[in-house]
């Protein structure tokens, strides 16, 4: 019965059965808040701290996050580093490939807004929203691994709310 | 050849066509005007003492005066490095392409053309390159330069 016992919020025991009553909704969201794979998709800095939380040391794999070099087997893109005007259309593209549900993480500065491109930057998109719908943001030039790793701990809580009956708009 | 020998060489052989410039800089500083590029250009790679066949750099500069291309070339044979520049007025943004010498120019002259506006004759290949395909807000490395989503840096 260890099932049980991980899943306490989502369960109850049957009195004398060995039958689980839970939620269609809360099965398939936890299934999917835990297996968020991510597209390998680093333009600058920030992939040095995507690649060290991936790494042995930090080990994104506890999570359930493995990357993926394919935008069709991806769940989540992880936008590290500066998108230049020239990037945007292809980051739009990439995100239109993935299959729904998908989600969007903009990690650093420059993702969220323009960071320290802000001001006389001619070829740095100020913040991927205008772009694509951003789920969370992890501020931080670079953030540090742990940083990245609570924004995905708070995305998977998002995705635990979801409701079966909006299950395409998130 | 040390760097003294080279300014003195260039002194002697090329003082009609390139005037020294004392920029405190590491590499020796020229002058050259727009007339004498292709020529002077031509002369530096083929000369048997300096044999200057590697091009490193090539840039533009807005210095709100007026503009400059800057050269910096290099001798792989007689490890020698040399930089010199063209400056003109803003109303004659236009210089010869140093393709025929230094191939390697022709990425370095379509970044200057895409973002400084000075129009390279005889290029050949003027396309946009680093920036996006539908760009059209005018040459962004211009000191004046503006546009609508530029944040220029407020005074502090």
């Amino acid at each position: 019965m260890g099932i049980i016992k991980k899943l306490p919020y989502y369960s109850e025991k049957v009195p004398g059965g060995s039958i689980v009553a839970t939620q269609l909704e809360a099965v398939l969201n936890f299934a999917q808040a835990k297996s968020l794979w991510y597209l390998l998709f680093g333009t600058a800095c920030c992939a040095i701290e995507l690649m060290c939380t991936g790494a042995s040391r930090y080990d994104f794999d506890r999570l359930g996050m493995i990357f993926r070099a394919s935008p069709r087997q991806a769940d989540l893109i992880i936008a590290a580093g500066t998108i230049t005007k020239k990037m945007a259309p292809r980051l739009k593209r990439l995100y239109d490939q993935m299959a729904e549900p998908r989600y969007v993480l903009a990690m650093g500065g420059c993702t969220i807004k323009g960071g320290p491109f802000y001001y006389d930057s001619y070829s740095v998109e100020k913040g991927i929203d205008h772009i694509i719908p951003v789920d969370i943001y992890v501020p931080g030039c670079p953030p540090r691994p742990e940083s990245l790793m609570e924004g995905c701990l708070h995305l998977q809580e998002k995705i635990k709310k979801q409701k079966l009956n909006n299950w395409q708009e998130k | 050849m040390t760097k003294d020998e080279l300014k003195d060489y260039i002194d002697t052989h090329y003082q009609d066509k390139m005037k020294f410039l004392d920029t405190g800089r590491f590499d020796l500083m020229y002058e050259v005007t727009k007339e004498n590029l292709l020529e002077v250009s031509k002369a530096l790679r083929d000369d048997e003492n300096l044999k200057f066949d590697f091009l490193c750099n090539l840039g533009g500069a807005d210095t709100r005066e007026h503009f400059e291309v800057i050269y910096s070339i290099a001798s792989v044979t007689k490890r020698l490095r040399l930089d010199f520049k063209v400056v003109f007025p803003y109303d004659q943004a236009e210089i010869e392409s140093v393709q025929e010498i230094w191939p390697a120019a022709n990425w370095y002259e379509r970044e200057t053309w895409e973002l400084f506006g000075i129009q390279i004759k005889n290029h050949g290949n003027l396309k946009l390159f680093l920036l996006p395909d539908d760009w059209d807000q005018g040459y962004p490395m211009r000191k004046d330069w503006d546009a609508p989503d530029f944040i220029r840096m407020p005074e502090l």
